[in-house]
């Protein structure tokens, strides 16, 4: 932990708090303007095929109803929708606003704009559509397999990265251990659906309320899309009720501004549950194969890793996905030789995209329930056999030829196995009876930011108003997780000064300066310390201010308390609410610094995860009776929401281990469509999370800060498996371990499939 | 058709189609955004109110079928002296992070506190069952509603205990 | 899109003249969580749809003359705390309790349950255990009796004709030498529709120690829940020990292979009924704890 804090590491409700215990706060779904219409799509039921005919005339006709778009009244410019900047690689432009070749159960056919959200309804279920069927490639074996098939024009294996670093050297007696871990399409259930709200100027420009995590990437998309000049676009980040990456790709935004702009009004797109479900973006299904080679004692030697990655129908931001899970295995542990190929594949099925982790819960969870399997090979604990690998601060991660920083994942292990008592339980028989208990542990690493890929930067611009309270201009983007609050305790840290008198809003493009956006783990890293250089670099001219008025050199002030002292006299000295009052004829009254900030490092985050589950054997289902998180979070900025974001992280992964899952039929079709029959862990089952945190400040985060959203739910699914491995004796690799899979794998011989 | 309904202690004389559901008189009718709309099918409970001292889904409830009762939705927590005790509790234990989810939480809590002023952990946990959060876990929500449970009733829309537990 | 008329009877009178007009568009409302999910889902609407909430006549729950009486708008949330019914009719309460959340428990009816006809329904399964009898009302006035199992007669689908709707649900109050439980096994512990339910109801001689006269019924493995006579003649004059626990599971699991032969959910639900056969078991509580044992 860093040196004396004043504000960072204490705990803080997020800054909203009260306008959202009120209902007051104004969500992008509650959003209402003047002449507002209302869209509503038309999905496509079948999972590739061309439509060959379109009827809405009687949707046209029924009152109310002001427009009706498809393919044939729409540009077909393909896009792509994670496309953040003009320059940047990896964004494969495949989707348009409208399909006339629809490629899954969910893709874009038509949108009705009209006066009222039920009269959208009921005219989308006027408009007649006729398609002509294509064969339709389910699964990632099968588009492999049918490359006379395409998806797309560049052909279903659409994109492939290797990695490969060290040599390859095997031991004579060295073990040989292989297994294939498969991870399911999974929802980001944030409980607010996705939205979007346009308003067309009639100055020729647009206004975006966009829930997105990255307003200038919804700019670019959309003013390159409908050949704007950027600055006509303006995009306003209005509050979200979650997003854990699924509102991270610009999904609704072209589509919304396309149809406000040729309707003249404001339109606001608003998706109900199933929509959000199935047409918006989906973590992607996963298999890897994890083969490795070990000495007898445990030692890794080689590590060879085959990933498919399942792209669904369109591109979006898998190709950067396959790429980062292959980016994950070496902060973790030392390999002498380490190869991993990675594939996106192209399906007629939901389009995947960016969830939480970025590829590392995918891998990792192959990893981890791989590793489990390796300690069994060996005949090791499975704590042992970790710390015999992992990797030790300061070590340089060969994939990204980077250091992971003051890593600490070696401590988080021992500290928590020590806290968890892992030994005694571990050696506990779970028995033959009904109820088996185990325990599993896993460990996960993640990144900090982009650094590494390019310019990882951000800009912001704070000013102390006349009265002495601040102001931050930044483009923040709240997902929930209290970003807001935590650039309020930097700077306040740094000015010494309450976090209440610094307000801090989100992001607009017309004012705020230019940001990414929050994701990547990017924004206590990089985007707070920019806040920290900021607030630095302001009190600085603080004290040329209070220097000038003093008429004391700026070495003799310090700053303490919303006050500028002269050192060794007390008698002497100006608060900040009297800098501007008193010197107004000669200084600004609003004093103001900017900064851009750049990142020169990208350290690893990690987390330890223990579970204890038990298993009802008779029924499959499972319950997990206590739970351990360790954080290597560096410093907790705000300790209350590091310990609650660890807890609802938690929540996501062991959904992920054990509930949560959207497969297809034969038809295409999902067969989830709402809460109803796709479970998020709700509190009865939800156990108490303990957290324990491992705070050594070694990196340059503010205050020593780390990420921890992400990282907070990397290692947890693959803690339960092993869990429910270690309490059962299976070998489950196939998530989630839902209650008819935990029966077949108890009963092997009696069941067929 | 017309709707008299009693919506935060005042009353509305409403325009409404039969079929309306409450959900969408409270929110597009009388503004109260704060009810929030997650899942259409009563499985999220952000659309979560309090309708003569108990917890529906008004996203299930026709607008019709609320005439004659008492509505209270989030926006009628607070009184002219303050937040009510378990929004301040849920400030305080950090039960709120995207805050999609915390009216619905806010209200059945509400319902359980009210036939309910004590209630065990498990309880808790039961009465929220129906309304689901992503970013926290509960562990936080639960601790709040524990919190304002063990603070003598000093809010006025406090009714004294009822017999009987929801759990 | 024409709009329901909504029509919201004061009482029985009101009611039957509301039911002379409804044709078979028409629909009843009670608690709405079915019907205002599928109205807004499926954006459609009945020509006429006739709200029970204000016939407060069919708001009830008696005992008389040995009948337990439940209203058809009785909510699962007061059948769960309702003392006669968790004296006379047990595993009804207890089925009540596990349906939905709270929010749906103080909306949901038993007569909208029984009129849902969802193959997983809850309440329904207990009731055929209890032998049910479902009266209801017609849009002449004629009220009319009949066994539960024969308004049930597919998966969402009843015999009640257009202008019927149900009034009340009784059974036989259970008496002392009677237990009685429900059981259900979902995806998760809370909140979930059935993949298997079990209602069981027997006598029991404390004495002696032996059942009789068991009623079982199945739900969630067949178009509607009903009673297995094989499982009943199972447990016919055994003694209450864990013999005749493990022999009522594998009758269970054979009462499912024959209940969904060929099925998908065959595999699952032929080994998840053991573990439903020991709930419903222990709940009775009619011997020390006893759990199933694998080689």
């Amino acid at each position: 932990m860093t040196e004396d804090l004043q504000y960072v590491g204490r705990t803080y409700p997020v800054h909203d708090a009260a306008q959202k215990v009120t209902g007051e706060l104004v969500y992008g779904s509650d959003i209402h303007l003047p002449g507002m219409l209302y869209a509503k799509l038309l999905l496509s039921p079948i999972p590739h095929g061309m439509v060959t005919n379109i009827d809405s005339s009687a949707a046209e006709a029924l009152p109310g109803v002001v427009k009706v778009f498809s393919h044939l009244n729409t540009p077909a410019d393909v896009y792509c929708r994670a496309r953040l900047t003009p320059e940047q690689e990896l964004c494969p432009a495949d989707e348009t606003l409208f399909s006339e070749h629809v490629r899954f159960v969910g893709d874009r056919v038509a949108a009705v704009v009209a006066t009222t959200q039920a009269i959208a309804a009921a005219a989308v279920a006027l408009i007649e559509v006729e398609y002509a069927e294509l064969p339709a490639l389910l699964t990632t074996e099968e588009a492999q397999r049918r490359d006379d098939l395409p998806i797309h024009p560049a052909g279903n294996v659409f994109f492939e990265h290797e990695e490969e670093c060290g040599r390859r050297a095997q031991s004579a007696d060295a073990v040989v251990v292989s297994s294939t871990t498969t991870t399911p399409r999974i929802h980001h259930a944030a409980l607010e659906p996705h939205v979007c709200v346009v308003q067309p100027h009639s100055t020729g420009g647009l206004t975006v309320w966009s829930t997105s995590q990255g307003v200038y990437g919804a700019r670019t998309v959309v003013a390159d899309f409908l050949g704007l000049e950027y600055h006509r676009v303006r995009v306003i980040k209005a509050p979200m009720g979650g997003s854990f990456g699924g509102k991270t790709e610009f999904i609704l935004e072209p589509v919304t501004a396309y149809m406000a702009q040729k309707t003249r009004r404001p339109v606001k797109l608003l998706l109900d549950r199933e929509e959000c479900m199935i047409a918006t973006m989906c973590r992607p299904a996963t298999a890897s194969t994890i083969r490795t080679t070990c000495s007898p004692q445990g030692l890794l030697e080689d590590m060879e890793v085959a990933t498919v990655l399942d792209a669904g129908a369109y591109a979006s931001s898998t190709s950067d996905y396959a790429v980062h899970m292959c980016k994950k295995i070496t902060k973790l542990y030392r390999l002498p030789h380490y190869h991993h190929r990675a594939q996106a594949v192209y399906t007629n099925t939901p389009v995947a995209g960016a969830m939480r982790g970025w590829g590392a819960p995918e891998i990792i969870s192959a990893l981890e329930i791989h590793m489990d399997r390796v300690a069994g090979e060996l005949g090791m604990d499975p704590v042992d056999l970790r710390l015999r690998n992992l990797m030790h601060p300061f070590e340089v991660d060969p994939v990204t030829a980077m250091s992971i920083g003051d890593g600490r994942v070696r401590e988080c292990l021992e500290r928590g196995a020590a806290a968890f008592d892992w030994s005694a339980r571990r050696g506990r028989d779970p028995g033959r009876g009904r109820y088996r208990r185990g325990v599993g542990v896993a460990c996960g690493a993640h990144k900090n930011g982009m650094f590494g890929k390019f310019a990882e930067a951000s800009n912001m611009t704070l000013k102390m108003n006349e009265d002495g309270t601040f102001e931050l201009g930044a483009s923040l983007h709240e997902v929930g997780c209290g970003i807001v609050t935590v650039m309020k305790v930097i700077i306040a840290e740094v000015l010494g000064v309450s976090p209440d008198l610094v307000a801090a809003g989100e992001a607009d493009t017309s004012s705020t300066p230019f940001d990414y956006g929050t994701f990547g783990s990017r924004v206590t890293y990089v985007v707070g310390a920019c806040a920290k250089a900021t607030a630095e670099k302001l009190k600085e001219e603080i004290v040329t201010a209070a220097a000038d008025l003093l008429h004391e050199p700026r070495e003799r002030l310090t700053v303490e308390g919303g006050e500028v002292h002269v050192q060794d006299d007390g008698q002497r000295g100006v608060a900040f609410k009297d800098i501007a009052r008193l010197s107004h004829m000669r200084h600004s009254p609003a004093i103001t610094a900017s900064v851009t900030y750049y990142a020169t490092s990208n350290p690893a985050s990690y987390s330890v995860q223990f579970a204890e589950v038990e298993v009802d054997c008779a029924t499959g289902l499972v319950a997990v009776t206590d739970f351990l998180a360790v954080g290597d979070v560096g410093q907790a900025i705000n300790r209350g929401m590091v310990h609650a974001q660890f807890q609802g992280a938690v929540q996501m992964g062991i959904g992920y281990a054990l509930y949560e899952h959207m497969d297809v039929d034969e038809a295409g079709r999902s067969g989830i469509d709402g809460f109803k029959n796709y479970h998020v862990v709700n509190a009865p089952d939800m156990p108490d999370i303990q957290v324990l945190l491992v705070e050594h400040s070694g990196d340059d985060g503010p205050f020593g800060a780390k990420s921890v959203g992400e990282i907070a739910t990397v290692p947890t699914a693959a803690a339960v498996i092993n869990a429910v491995n270690h309490a059962l004796g299976t070998s489950l690799s196939d998530l989630p371990a839902t209650p008819e899979k935990i029966l077949a794998a108890l009963h092997p011989e009696e069941v067929g499939g | 058709m017309r709707l008299l309904l009693n919506v935060n202690g005042m009353e509305h004389e409403l325009d409404v189609r039969p079929t309306a559901r409450l959900i969408d008189v409270l929110r597009l009718q009388l503004g109260l955004t704060g009810v929030k709309e997650g899942c259409s099918e009563g499985e999220c409970g952000a659309c979560t109110v309090i309708v003569d001292d108990k917890a529906v889904n008004s996203c299930l409830v026709l607008a019709a079928q609320a005439r004659g009762k008492k509505v209270l939705t989030v926006e009628g927590l607070a009184g002219d002296d303050g937040l009510d005790l378990l929004q301040r509790m849920f400030i305080e234990h950090g039960a709120v992070q995207c805050g999609y989810c915390t009216p619905g939480m806010l209200m059945s809590a509400k319902a359980l506190l009210i036939v309910d002023p004590h209630p065990t952990e498990e309880a808790i946990r039961l009465a929220l069952a129906g309304n689901l959060c992503r970013c926290t876990g509960y562990t936080t929500i639960v601790a709040a509603v524990r919190a304002a449970s063990e603070q003598p009733a000093e809010s006025p829309s406090a009714p004294p205990a009822g017999e009987g537990s929801a759990a | 899109m024409p709009n329901a008329e909504l029509l919201t009877p004061g009482g029985i009178q009101e009611l039957t003249a509301a039911l002379q007009r409804a044709t078979p568009s028409s629909r009843l409302l009670a608690g709405g969580t079915d019907l205002v999910r599928s109205m807004h889902h499926d954006h459609w609407e009945p020509d006429l749809l006739i709200d029970l909430s204000g016939v407060r006549e069919l708001d009830f729950v008696r005992l008389e003359d040995g009948t337990l009486r439940v209203g058809a708008l009785t909510t699962f949330a007061m059948l769960q705390a309702d003392p006669l019914v968790r004296r006379h009719g047990r595993c009804l309460a207890e089925a009540a309790a596990q349906v939905g959340s709270a929010q749906i428990r103080n909306a949901a009816t038993v007569g909208g349950n029984i009129a849902n006809a969802s193959p997983c329904a809850d309440s329904v399964t207990a009731l055929v255990a209890l032998g049910g009898d479902v009266r209801t009302i017609d849009g002449a006035g004629r009220s009319a009796t009949r066994p539960l199992a024969r308004i049930l007669v597919g998966a969402g689908r009843t015999s009640l004709a257009p202008d019927e709707a149900i009034t009340e649900v009784s059974f036989a109050a259970l008496g002392a030498d009677q237990r009685t439980t429900f059981a259900k096994i979902g995806s998760r512990s809370t909140v979930t529709v059935a993949r298997l339910s079990m209602a069981l109801v027997i006598d029991y001689d404390a004495d002696a120690r032996t059942l009789s006269g068991a009623r079982v019924a199945l739900g969630a493995v067949g178009e509607a829940a009903f009673r297995d006579p094989r499982l009943e003649e199972l447990l016919e004059g055994r003694p209450a020990n864990n013999e005749s626990a493990r022999l009522f599971a594998a009758g269970c699991t054979d009462a499912v292979r024959r209940a969904i032969p060929g099925r998908y959910s065959l595999p699952y639900k032929q080994h998840a009924a053991v573990g439903l056969a020991y709930n419903a078991w222990n709940a009775l509580g009619l011997c020390d704890r006893c759990e199933p044992v694998w080689g």
